[in-house]
């Protein structure tokens, strides 16, 4: 069985549609085959690809409520690929976004849904995961975890002799958990659309988030925010006002 | 300020612009949205991509009425259409709030009326209720009070829902 797996992120590297690729390919098993949606130079290769296989899965962000336009473009070409070739795939996505709340991507699961019903493909069903944005920051802090304890494994190797510094690891065990828990919803949904891949059943539509309060993960984001406006410059140039159009 | 937004050619124009304070043709001859959030976080309200989309933001922000005319395309709008709302996340800040009990990001131009959507071409039941859903999604995301969706088979009738 083959399953191809579409990263529709726009972003170039960082995307949180990367990580959760990466997470339910773990629990797809046969010929896996990852690509990368983002521009129109893109569809051929993908296209081919899906000759052969028996599900696809799309990994993409919530724009705007919907799916970003150069997946729905991709989609137009798909649907009359599909149907000229007589292809019989299952359909499935794994839907992101900024917000806490994963069911905000339901009307992009619909979209999907009217998508296979005209280019007769079997709707398979999808994750919704809100905090998409915040779940990729906890892969990236796990990196840094490690990193952090090869640090200190090799600090102590070289102070006391020692490469087992107890504190350095029950510090990042402490850490490891707490990630493992803000994820443990996505995983969860995936492992179990992961079945469904497998089999080519239909998995529903299931919405998940990262595990933590609401109005943390507004303070959160609020803060993250901020930072990175900092950084680049935004906070100065006008960041909250009402900017005037100036072209024309 | 009442703003058009639409996927039609440019026959449409002279219908639009004694109507509409300002139009937007989406004849996709403009990069898709890149996702980097530069328009909230490095120049607020502004794209980085130096064509015809890089303030539009700013016209769709200070629109009181914004109706958008668009094909169906599997109960959502036309890529061309898509690409410019994709593009105009700058109506809002990076900041967020909640709306309607969800987490919505703060608006940059306050409150609006009336988001308008008039769906031409070919259509199912369960795609118009789509539809509906998502231009009330839409409206409640950019602030608008209400959400208004026309399905019309052809353009004939057009002029009429303006």
């Amino acid at each position: 069985m083959k399953t191809v797996f579409i990263n529709c992120s726009p972003k170039k590297r960082f995307c949180a549609s990367a990580y959760f690729l990466f997470l339910q390919r773990l629990f797809v098993s046969g010929q896996k085959v990852s690509e990368k949606l983002r521009t129109p130079g893109d569809h051929a290769r993908i296209l081919e690809q899906l000759r052969d296989a028996q599900a696809v899965v799309f990994c993409l962000p919530l724009y705007v409520d919907g799916l970003p336009s150069h997946v729905l473009r991709f989609l137009e070409e798909m649907e009359l690929f599909c149907r000229k070739n007589n292809l019989k795939l299952s359909v499935y996505c794994v839907a992101n976004n900024g917000f806490i709340e994963g069911r905000q991507n339901e009307p992009l699961m619909q979209i999907f849904e009217h998508f296979c019903t005209r280019a007769g493909l079997s709707w398979g069903g999808g994750v919704g995961i809100g905090g998409g944005v915040m779940l990729n920051v906890t892969r990236i802090l796990f990196i840094v975890d490690i990193a952090l304890l090869v640090l200190n494994t090799v600090l102590s190797a070289v102070n006391t002799g020692s490469f087992f510094p107890r504190d350095a690891w029950i510090s990042f065990g402490r850490n490891a958990l707490l990630l493992l828990y803000f994820n443990l919803g996505v995983l969860f949904y995936l492992a179990r659309m992961g079945g469904h891949i497998r089999k080519g059943t239909f998995s529903g539509k299931k919405y998940t988030r990262i595990l933590i309060p609401s109005f943390v993960f507004i303070l959160f984001a609020d803060i993250f925010f901020v930072i990175i406006s900092i950084f680049e410059g935004g906070i100065f140039r006008g960041w909250l006002s009402r900017k005037e159009y100036t072209g024309e | 300020m009442k703003v058009i937004l639409h996927d039609l050619d440019q026959q449409y124009e002279k219908m639009f612009s004694g109507r509409y304070d300002r139009v937007i043709p989406a004849d996709g001859k403009y990069a898709p949205c890149q996702g980097c959030f530069g328009c909230w976080t490095k120049h607020p309200a502004e794209c980085f991509m130096k064509d015809r989309l890089q303030q539009v933001c700013r016209i769709i922000g200070q629109a009181d009425e914004l109706t958008i005319v668009t094909k169906n395309l599997y109960g959502e709008y036309s890529a061309a259409v898509k690409n410019v709302l994709d593009r105009s996340i700058g109506t809002s800040t990076p900041l967020s709030t909640y709306r309607g009990r969800q987490m919505h990001h703060t608006l940059r131009y306050g409150k609006h009326d009336l988001w308008k959507v008039i769906v031409y071409g070919e259509i199912t039941e369960a795609e118009k209720e789509t539809f509906r859903y998502l231009a009330e999604r839409n409206a409640l995301n950019d602030g608008f009070e209400r959400s208004e969706v026309t399905f019309i088979g052809n353009l004939a009738g057009l002029e009429n829902l303006l």
